[in-house]
C-alpha cells in the first residue's frame, strides 16, 4: 500500500528532520507510529500527503511509493482523489462551515473517480454528527470535531488513512470510544491506517504492527505483541517501569534512564 | 423630504458601483488571503478594454455596419416618430448601439480574464507557500506597472463611451419635490446588485462555493482533502477580473475613461475594510452607507467635503471594530 525507502527532508533546505527513514504499510493495516516531539512524525505524514511544499519542506533523497506509485511530487489533491487521506493533527476543522457542508467540502477527493459520497455511513459511524449536521462545526466539542476530521477523509472512499494524533487533547473515554471506531473501519472499509500516536497504550490496543521513531529515524520496529515486550517500550512509552525496583524515576541515575537502542 | 430622496437615490446608486468594486476585492482576499491593492488597476484595464473593443474595434474599417451602428427597418420605423430626449429615442439609440455595447462587454471580460490569469500565475503562483506579505506588496507594485502599461497602449482620455442601458431621465414627483434619474444608472446598479447577489448565492449554496470557502479558511488542509487550492485561487482572481471589468465599463460611461479609475478603485479598499475584509454581507452594507453618506454631504457641505467625510467615517469605523462591521475574527470555542 505504502512503501517508503530512506526518506530524507529538510526545512529551508537547512534543518534535516528525516534522516533515511523506512517504513511500509500494507493492505488493511493499522501501523502505530509513536515517538517523542519533534521526532519527525508529523513531517512523515506531510511528506506522504504531499504538504511539506507548503511549509518550506523538500524531500531529498529517498521514495515515497503509493500502490506502486512514485508520489514523492504529486501535489496534495492528486493524491486524496487517488484514495490517500490525511487527517491533520489538531482536526483541522473549516470552522465557520456546517458539519454537513464540511463533509461536502470532502468530497472533492471523489473527483474523477467513479463513485457517490456516502455521507450516511459516515453519520453510521458517528452518530453525533448527524444530530448536529446544521451547526456550525466551530462550536463541537474536541471529540466530535476529531470524529468530523475522520469523517471527512471516510467520505473520500480512502485507500489509506494517515491520521495525526487523533487522542489529542481528549477525555480517556473518548479516546477509546474513537479508537473502537478507527477499527472498526479498518476492519470495516478494509482501509489501511498509519496512526501516529503520543498515547502508546490506545495506539497498541488497535494497531497491528509499530514503529518508533527518533531523531528522524526508526529505532524500532515489529508487531504490536513484540513492541509490547520490549522493556524500553514499557518504560518510555507504557509508563509500566522498570518491574524489579519501584524507585522514582526521579532517583533512576541519568544512565540507566537512557534509552537502550541509544546505546 | 424630497430633497433628501433624491440624494438618498444618488447615493444608493453610486453605492451600488461601490459594491461591485469592493466585491472583486472581497472573493481575491477570501480566496487567497491576499489584499490586492491594484484592483483599481484591474478595472481601469477593464475600462480601457471596454473602450477598445465598444468603440475602437467597431470603427475599424473591417468591421462590417451594423456593428457600429444596427439600423434594421423596424428599428428605423419605431424611431421615426419618437422626439428626441424621449425615452423611445433613447431606447432605440441604444439599441442600435446594442451589437457594439455586448463586443465592448464580451472583449473586456475575456480580456480582463485573461490578464488576471497572467497576473495570478506569473506573479502570484510563484509565492505559494512565501507569506501572504509578499504577495500584497506585489500588488502594490503592480499598480505602478499596470498603470504604466495603461498609459503607453491607450492614449485616450475622457472618450465617451456608450452606456450600458438605454439612458433617459426618469421623472416623477414624491413629497412636492421632482425628482429625477438617469435610467442608465439604475440599470447600472441592476447589474451590480445582481452580480453581487449571484455571487453570494453561489457561495452560500452551491459545491463550488464550499471549495472556495474551506480555500479561505484553510488552505493546506482544503490541499490534502481534494480540492485543487489553485484552481480556487485562479477562479477567485477570474471572479475579481471579470467583475471589475463590468465595474470599469460602467465608470466609463459615468465619468468618462481617464487613469483616474484606478485610483478611485483603490480608494475602495477603504469601504472594503470598514465593511471587514471577508464579508460580502458587511462590505455590502459599507457600500451603501458609504455612497449615501457621500451623496448626503454632496448636499449639506457641498462637493470637496464629499471627498473626505466618508474616509473620516471609514477611520472611526475602523479605530472602533478594526475587524470592520461583518469581518469575522475566528470563532473560538467556549
Amino acid at each position: 500500500m505504502l512503501t517508503i525507502e530512506n526518506l530524507e527532508v529538510a526545512y529551508f533546505n537547512a534543518i534535516q528532520v528525516l534522516k533515511g527513514l523506512t517504513l511500509s504499510v500494507d493492505d488493511s493495516e493499522v501501523v502505530a507510529l509513536l515517538g517523542a516531539n519533534g521526532a519527525g512524525k508529523t513531517t512523515l505524514l506531510k511528506a506522504v500527503s504531499g504538504l511539506l511544499p507548503l511549509e518550506n519542506g523538500a524531500i531529498g533523497e529517498g521514495r515515497i511509493r503509493f500502490q506502486d506509485q512514485l508520489i514523492n511530487k504529486t501535489p496534495p489533491h492528486e493524491l486524496a482523489r487517488a484514495g490517500l487521506l490525511h487527517v491533520r493533527e489538531g482536526r483541522r476543522i473549516f470552522t465557520e462551515m456546517s458539519v454537513e457542508e464540511n463533509l461536502i467540502s470532502a468530497t472533492y477527493a471523489l473527483t474523477g473517480r467513479d463513485a457517490q459520497p456516502d455521507f450516511e455511513a459516515v453519520y453510521n459511524y458517528f452518530p453525533q454528527l448527524k444530530d448536529r449536521a446544521r451547526q456550525t462545526a466551530g462550536l463541537l466539542s474536541g471529540g466530535e470535531l476529531q470524529m468530523l476530521a475522520i469523517g471527512r477523509a471516510l467520505i473520500g472512499q480512502p485507500r489509506l488513512i494517515l491520521l495525526d494524533e487523533p487522542s489529542l487533547g481528549l477525555a480517556p473515554k473518548i479516546v477509546d470510544e474513537i479508537f473502537d471506531i478507527i477499527a472498526r473501519i479498518n476492519q470495516e472499509q478494509n482501509v489501511s491506517i498509519l496512526l501516529v500516536e503520543q498515547n502508546a497504550n490506545a495506539a497498541f490496543r488497535i494497531a497491528h504492527r509499530g514503529y518508533i521513531l527518533e531523531g528522524g529515524k526508526v529505532v524500532l520496529e515489529g508487531s504490536v505483541a513484540d513492541l509490547r515486550r520490549n522493556p524500553d517500550i514499557q518504560t518510555f512509552y507504557l509508563g509500566l517501569g522498570d518491574q524489579e525496583d519501584k524507585k522514582s524515576f526521579r532517583d533512576v541515575k541519568h544512565y540507566k534512564r537512557r534509552k537502550r537502542w541509544l546505546a | 423630504m424630497g430633497q433628501f430622496v433624491q440624494y438618498l437615490i444618488n447615493g444608493v446608486i453610486s453605492g451600488g458601483i461601490l459594491a461591485l468594486i469592493a466585491l472583486g476585492i472581497v472573493s481575491v482576499f477570501k480566496a487567497t488571503k491576499v489584499v490586492n491593492f491594484a484592483h483599481g488597476h484591474l478595472i481601469l484595464f477593464g475600462a480601457y478594454f471596454y473602450f477598445t473593443f465598444a468603440v475602437m474595434l467597431p470603427e475599424a474599417a473591417f468591421m462590417p455596419d451594423w456593428v457600429r451602428s444596427w439600423e434594421p427597418e423596424w428599428l428605423v420605423a419605431y424611431r421615426a416618430d419618437a422626439p428626441s430626449f424621449s425615452p423611445k429615442a433613447a431606447i432605440a439609440s441604444w439599441i442600435s448601439d446594442v451589437p457594439r455595447i455586448l463586443l465592448g462587454l464580451a472583449g473586456a471580460l475575456a480580456a480582463n480574464a485573461l490578464l488576471a490569469l497572467l497576473i495570478e500565475r506569473l506573479v502570484m503562483r510563484p509565492l505559494l507557500g512565501q507569506s501572504t506579505f509578499a504577495m500584497i506588496l506585489s500588488t502594490v507594485g503592480l499598480i505602478w506597472v499596470l498603470e504604466g502599461s495603461a498609459g503607453l497602449i491607450w492614449t485616450a482620455e475622457a472618450e465617451q463611451v456608450p452606456s450600458l442601458g438605454p439612458n433617459f431621465p426618469i421623472r416623477f414627483e414624491l413629497f412636492g419635490a421632482n425628482l429625477f434619474l438617469f435610467s442608465g444608472s439604475l440599470f447600472n446598479l441592476l447589474i451590480a446588485l445582481a452580480l453581487f447577489a449571484a455571487l453570494m448565492l453561489v457561495l452560500r449554496y452551491t459545491r463550488s462555493g464550499v471549495a472556495i470557502r474551506a480555500t479561505a479558511e484553510d488552505q493546506s488542509t482544503a490541499y490534502a482533502m481534494g480540492i485543487n487550492v489553485p484552481r480556487v485561487f485562479s477562479s477567485a482572481w477570474l471572479i475579481a477580473s471579470t467583475t471589475g471589468a463590468v465595474a470599469g465599463a460602467i465608470l466609463a460611461t459615468r465619468t468618462g475613461l481617464s487613469p483616474a479609475i484606478g485610483l478611485f478603485g483603490l480608494s475602495v479598499l477603504a469601504v472594503v475594510l470598514m465593511g471587514g475584509l471577508d464579508s460580502f454581507a458587511g462590505v455590502l452594507l459599507a457600500s451603501m452607507l458609504i455612497g449615501v453618506l457621500q451623496a448626503m454631504t454632496q448636499w449639506k457641505l457641498g462637493g470637496e467635503y464629499a471627498e473626505i467625510v466618508p474616509y473620516v467615517a471609514v477611520l472611526i469605523v475602523i479605530l472602533i471594530r478594526p475587524h470592520g462591521f461583518l469581518g469575522q475574527e475566528e470563532i473560538e470555542r467556549i
